[in-house]
């Protein structure tokens, strides 16, 4: 009721909710009799039709933790949506699915299904910014105009007017300002405007759906009130790609086995007395997860990148950055006092003439030759969804012999048909990349990030980047759930070998075994890297859960970049990528679509970015997909694009334009075009 | 000659002219276009001189606007051509160094030491090594929190609701409301108006101090800060003053000598930050507080406190020096503690007003930028917060012990023991001539310190007790400091275990010193 009284943001009251569900496409099954008859008859239906692809879910995934997904939704609060807790097609009684419909979808439908593998037949697709005619760009420079000059307005007449708002912005007392006005504007002026769009917090598991805590602004977003109330949504904003962020099942039970075994925390660094035998059995799993000698862990992402690369570079390295790259390598790069040069997002022509300016000129002044040089490229560009355009930069470092760093913080489970990233991707050796580095918070469903190399690199980097003395080694529990994740899209091995042949017959036979660079990617892990205590189940150690999920995934993100290409929207990078940032430009519409999703009928959380973390002209939507969607999830996400798009007028791209209902129907035959 | 010429220029004359009436039509038809020309015709007529010179600063100005914003060497006049084939010739020539230096012979020893626990740390770990039970003098574990039952029963709870990764950054969808219940439980046990949870202890100062800290900005900070404000400092670009370790003399000579040179420039208000810690990572000095917020008041700085150390272990109920001193933490303008050493779970905090949490939460780039923390490391600090809150006895027992093994060592004889004796962690040295711990390099032979004190942590070792060095990144840091064990109590051992234990650390280094003599 709370929402009612505020103006601003307009957010759903309850009785809207309860209107437009009636209006729902989807079948709802309100009461749990109805739900059962619905298995009942899709069981008849099953047995009659003799479906060949119905009893594909492996009988024996039977966790000890089971839970039926009516069950598990009972206990949290929700009114709306029986949609989050009813899967589209009920389960047949031989389908067993181990885990909650909010959580992580039933989908048991094999054509639902892609691997994320480069087609060499093909060239490699460079990104094309696509532009939208010239109405939009001006409108969005207009507003910004107008934005700008509403907010100095207020600011020129609050400091003189409403001096006690601007306290911390102007000299007091003999201080200086906290922060300087300037600096602040867009904060102040631009994000503020929008601020219930951002850190809405959530409650549970960022699955397939996620809760978000209920709030309303009652002084345009200076304070946010929570009601006590939260609302399921359709989750497309975590990057829990692969869904091993879960409360339940194998993943979880050996995370709690941890915790009862070594406790929560580490208690220092790893240098000192913080290492334990988890850590160095992971890094060594980590390693052979990549094809690489050796692999360092670190607890956080971010630092990952910002303490290691400090090992690596020092004076007299150039190093060469892609613009787009993260903020994260950019602090890394300053920390080092290496000289840096950037070139164009992507663009491997402008990286080939700068480092023939570069290494022809040599260094500043001096003009000696550098020491080394080292090119630092992200496998999957998180804020444009392109994809590193990696034979030919392989091909660029044997010719300029330059020493290459990828950054996999996205690109690692999500992509390749192993899972293992770009590398398996574009099936290229990962011997032949010096330092791969990458996160546990996406894929892995954990958090902190590894870098790995030759042991003589890894080595020194234990010594002398600044993680080793100073930073809090990884906990245990965390760096459980990397290898439980880690082995399940591995599997284990010993391993019998039958299992998989006879579980995917149709589809799969072609990926199970990736002879060709078996080599490259060792293949299951020996069940000595993994700790003694660690009882997977069987659909883990044989990894055929992993790779339905990675292939689940591969299906979900080209189908919603395709079909919001065929629905007229202008969409950034490659098909592949589990992320798709949907452009939206003008930055009044931004809120306004984060609002109109939030109110559907089935809500949907999304996320919008504009200034700093894009340009100011192409603020957009970032979708994330997950292996936890089911295609009908995936409909709904592009009918509620589709709705709101028209309204919001998004639609400008230029690729040939199908309807919804069109898109909806050729699915799979959209996803099989890419 | 002369009319053929202006015959076959005519038409381009009479052409000119046409688009400049054009032009001219055009220019008038712009909105408010005729101000603009009044004021040229009238500025013209004043000072034709004028004219030119605001030509000139508008091409000069439509030429900068042009030129590229990043430095280039191109234009450069060292920039020196080659052909495509010299080009290719020099690429071929050119051998990059390996990417990284291999190890010394020492740094290889130094790493093969390294101790590697197996099963959980705490009290008495057991060594993956050796297979042997050992008394822990290393680890961070001052409150005893490590492998605590109601943590960890809390944790459990926590992962079957939560599941372990977060999966996003704070600001998208990677808030959960544990976070905000951690932030606001650390904030109420402070006394601040608010605070921000960083999912990583050495990460967090290095990203507030850049978040408030501006080029043209003045620092003020001690001169052996640990590595991360050093970092957060660097990055920060600003102006940097430093005052001799933990000597608020010379604090307070540095910042009347800040205000003579702003003085004297006549420069304006900047913002001025004093940066310290509480006890130092380095040695275990401790600062004075009321002392030190005095300074800062009557000169009007602002305080950053890294209390990574003292938060969770000094103090009745461990709030830190603010406790212990009896200090309003709200004096501090950021109070910077680890929740990974004080809370044992991991990541690190900013406390302070409202303003200064909320300034972070966009410009605090290991905030934004980086996932948040596991929801059950999250429950994890809170539940410390309550034990602590509800055990203040625990941290009396840590006062014990660290009583206990500073009456040890303190008799020992070729070291020296630093810090302040109140401090839980205790650093000491080997006693050299000069008593004096001057950090020139000529003093002492740094390896050959580190390869005794190693000796030492060895037999310590052997002998069942966890010691390590303090272990440092030579060659990156801002000062070389001496070679020092670290040793870090734990309330979590009994008074007489820490007796024993330190008893074999004093028997090690008169084994190994004596052997050397």
């Amino acid at each position: 009721m709370l929402s009612l009284m505020t103006s601003n943001p307009p957010s759903p009251s309850p009785s809207i909710f309860k209107e437009k569900e009636s209006l729902s496409q989807l079948p709802s099954m309100a009461t749990a009799a109805s739900y059962l008859s619905a298995v009942q008859q899709a069981d008849s239906c099953a047995h009659t039709h003799d479906n060949p692809h119905a009893p594909l879910t492996p009988t024996f995934s039977i966790s000890s933790s089971v839970t039926t997904s009516s069950e598990d939704s009972v206990d949290e609060d929700d009114d709306n949506n029986t949609c989050f807790v009813n899967p589209h097609t009920p389960p047949t009684s031989e389908q067993v699915f181990t885990t909650a419909h909010t959580e992580f979808g039933h989908c048991a439908n094999e054509a639902y299904r892609c691997v994320s593998k480069h087609d060499y037949t093909k060239p490699f697709q460079e990104h094309t910014i696509e532009e939208p005619p010239c109405y939009v760009h001006f409108a969005t420079y207009i507003s910004f105009l107008i934005l700008h000059m509403l907010g100095h307005l207020r600011d020129f007449f609050g400091k003189r007017f409403a001096k006690s708002h601007f306290t911390h912005l102007m000299p007091h007392n003999g201080y200086a300002p906290l922060n300087s006005s300037f600096d602040s504007f867009v904060l102040r002026r631009l994000k503020r405007r929008m601020d219930d769009c951002y850190a809405q917090p959530i409650t549970g598991i960022p699955g397939r759906t996620v809760l978000v805590l209920d709030r309303y602004s009652p002084d345009y977003n200076h304070t946010q009130i929570y009601t006590g109330g939260n609302t399921r949504a359709l989750n497309i904003s975590s990057y829990n790609y692969l869904a091993f962020s879960q409360g339940r099942g194998s993943w979880a039970d050996a995370v709690a086995e941890s915790i009862r075994r070594y406790g929560v925390s580490s208690c220092g660094t790893r240098l000192d007395s913080g290492s334990n035998d988890l850590h160095v059995s992971a890094e060594a799993l980590v390693a052979h997860f990549l094809g690489t000698e050796d692999a360092l862990v670190c607890s956080m992402g971010f630092a990952t990148n910002s303490t290691f690369i400090p090992g690596l570079a020092g004076k007299g390295t150039l190093i060469i950055s892609d613009e787009l790259n993260h903020t994260s390598m950019r602090v890394g790069i300053r920390q080092s006092g290496a000289e840096v040069r950037i070139f164009k997002h992507n663009n491997m022509s402008s990286l080939e003439s700068l480092l023939r300016e570069v290494i022809i000129q040599g260094q500043p002044k001096t003009h000696r030759a550098w020491k080394k040089i080292l090119v630092i490229v992200e496998g999957l560009y998180s804020m444009e969804g392109t994809l590193l355009n990696l034979p030919k930069i392989v091909e660029l470092k044997q010719k300029y012999k330059f020493y290459l760093y990828i950054d996999e913080a996205h690109s690692i489970g999500s992509l390749g048909s192993r899972g293992r990233g770009v590398t398996d991707y574009f099936n290229i050796p990962p011997g032949s990349i010096d330092v791969l580095m990458g996160t546990f918070s996406k894929g892995f469903g954990a958090a902190g990030g590894y870098i790995s190399g030759p042991k003589t690199l890894i080595d020194a980097l234990r010594l002398r980047s600044h993680s080793g003395p100073y930073a809090e080694a990884i906990a245990p529990s965390v760096i459980t759930q990397v290898v439980v994740s880690m082995a399940s899209i591995m599997g284990v091995a010993p391993a019998p070998q039958l299992t998989k042949s006879t579980l995917f017959p149709s589809f799969d036979s072609s990926i199970v075994a990736p002879k060709e660079s078996a080599a490259e990617f060792p293949g299951m892990a020996p069940a000595s890297m993994l700790p003694t205590w660690m009882n997977l189940c069987p659909s883990l150690t044989d990894g055929s859960e992993a790779r339905t999920r990675m292939r689940r995934l591969a299906f979900n993100c080209r189908y919603l970049h395709v079909g919001l290409k065929k629905l007229g929207f202008i969409v950034y990078g490659h098909a592949p990528s589990p992320i798709v940032p949907l452009l939206i430009f003008n930055p009044g519409k931004l809120p306004l679509f984060v609002r109109m999703m939030r109110a559907r009928p089935i809500p949907i959380a999304v996320v919008v970015v504009t200034y700093p973390a894009t340009s100011f002209e192409t603020g957009r939507v970032r979708l994330c997909p997950s292996a936890s969607h089911t295609k009908e999830d995936i409909d709904i996400v592009l009918r509620a694009c589709d709705e709101v798009g028209g309204i919001l007028d998004m639609k400008h791209g230029s690729c040939e334009r199908w309807g919804i209902d069109e898109v909806c129907e050729r699915a799979v035959e959209l996803v099989h075009s890419v | 000659m002369d009319s053929s010429t202006s015959v076959a220029l005519e038409p381009l004359l009479s052409f000119l002219a046409f688009s400049l009436s054009q032009i001219e039509s055009g220019f008038y038809r712009i909105p408010g276009s005729a101000v603009v020309a009044r004021y040229v015709k009238s500025s013209h007529q004043n000072d034709p001189g004028r004219t030119i010179l605001e030509l000139i600063l508008v091409i000069f100005a439509i030429r900068t606007l042009l030129q590229s914003r990043t430095r280039t060497d191109r234009s450069g006049k060292h920039f020196i051509r080659f052909s495509e084939k010299e080009i290719d010739e020099l690429v071929d020539e050119w051998v990059p160094e390996p990417l990284v230096q291999p190890l010394s012979e020492w740094e290889q020893k130094d790493l093969n030491s390294v101790p590697v626990i197996a099963g959980p740390n705490g009290p008495k770990p057991k060594l993956l090594a050796t297979g042997k039970i050992v008394t822990n003098l290393a680890s961070f574990n001052f409150a005893g929190l490590a492998g605590n039952e109601k943590v960890k029963e809390r944790a459990l709870e926590t992962l079957q609701k939560y599941g372990l990764g977060s999966c996003g950054p704070p600001g998208f969808y990677g808030t959960i409301d544990v976070h905000l219940d951690l932030e606001r439980d650390i904030a109420e046990f402070l006394g601040t108006e608010a605070s921000i949870l960083y999912s990583q202890g050495f990460s967090t100062i290095s990203s507030v101090i850049p978040a408030f800290c501006k080029r043209g900005d003045i620092i003020v900070a001690d001169r052996s800060v640990n590595f991360a404000i050093q970092k957060g400092i660097l990055i920060s670009r600003s102006t940097v003053r430093w005052f001799d370790h933990n000597d608020l003399k010379s604090l307070e000579d540095t910042l009347i000598s800040v205000e003579k040179d702003r003085k004297k420039r006549k420069g304006p208000l900047t913002r001025r930050f004093i940066i310290t810690e509480g006890i130092f990572e380095r040695d275990g000095e401790m600062v004075d507080l009321p002392k030190l917020v005095e300074l800062k008041l009557k000169y009007k700085y602002r305080l950053i406190m890294d209390e990574s150390i003292s938060f969770g272990t000094m103090g009745r109920t461990g709030r830190g020096l603010t406790e212990l001193y009896n200090v309003p933490a709200s004096q501090i303008d950021m109070l910077v503690g680890s929740v990974a050493n004080g809370l044992c779970s991991a990541g690190g905090f900013c406390a302070g007003s409202a303003i200064v949490v909320d300034h972070q939460r966009i410009n605090g780039t290991s905030f934004v930028f980086s996932a948040s923390m596991p929801a059950l490391l999250a429950t994890s600090g809170s539940e410390a917060i309550t034990l602590l809150r509800n055990n203040p006895s625990v941290l009396l027992n840590l006062q014990d012990n660290i009583r206990a093994i500073r009456a040890v060592l303190e008799k020992t004889e070729g070291i020296t023991l630093l810090g302040h004796r109140a401090s839980p962690i205790i650093h000491f040295c080997l006693r050299t001539q000069q008593q004096s711990l001057s950090v020139t390099q000529s003093t002492y032979d740094h390896e050959a310190e580190e390869r005794i004190l190693q000796d030492i942590v060895d037999d310590s070792v052997a002998n069942g007790v966890l010691l390590t060095r303090a272990k440092h990144l030579r060659g990156q840091e801002m000062i070389e400091s001496r070679p020092t064990i670290r040793i870090a109590a734990s309330a979590a051992l009994t008074r007489k275990e820490v007796e024993k234990a330190a008893g074999v650390v004093k028997a090690s280094v008169t084994r190994i010193l004596s052997k050397r003599r």
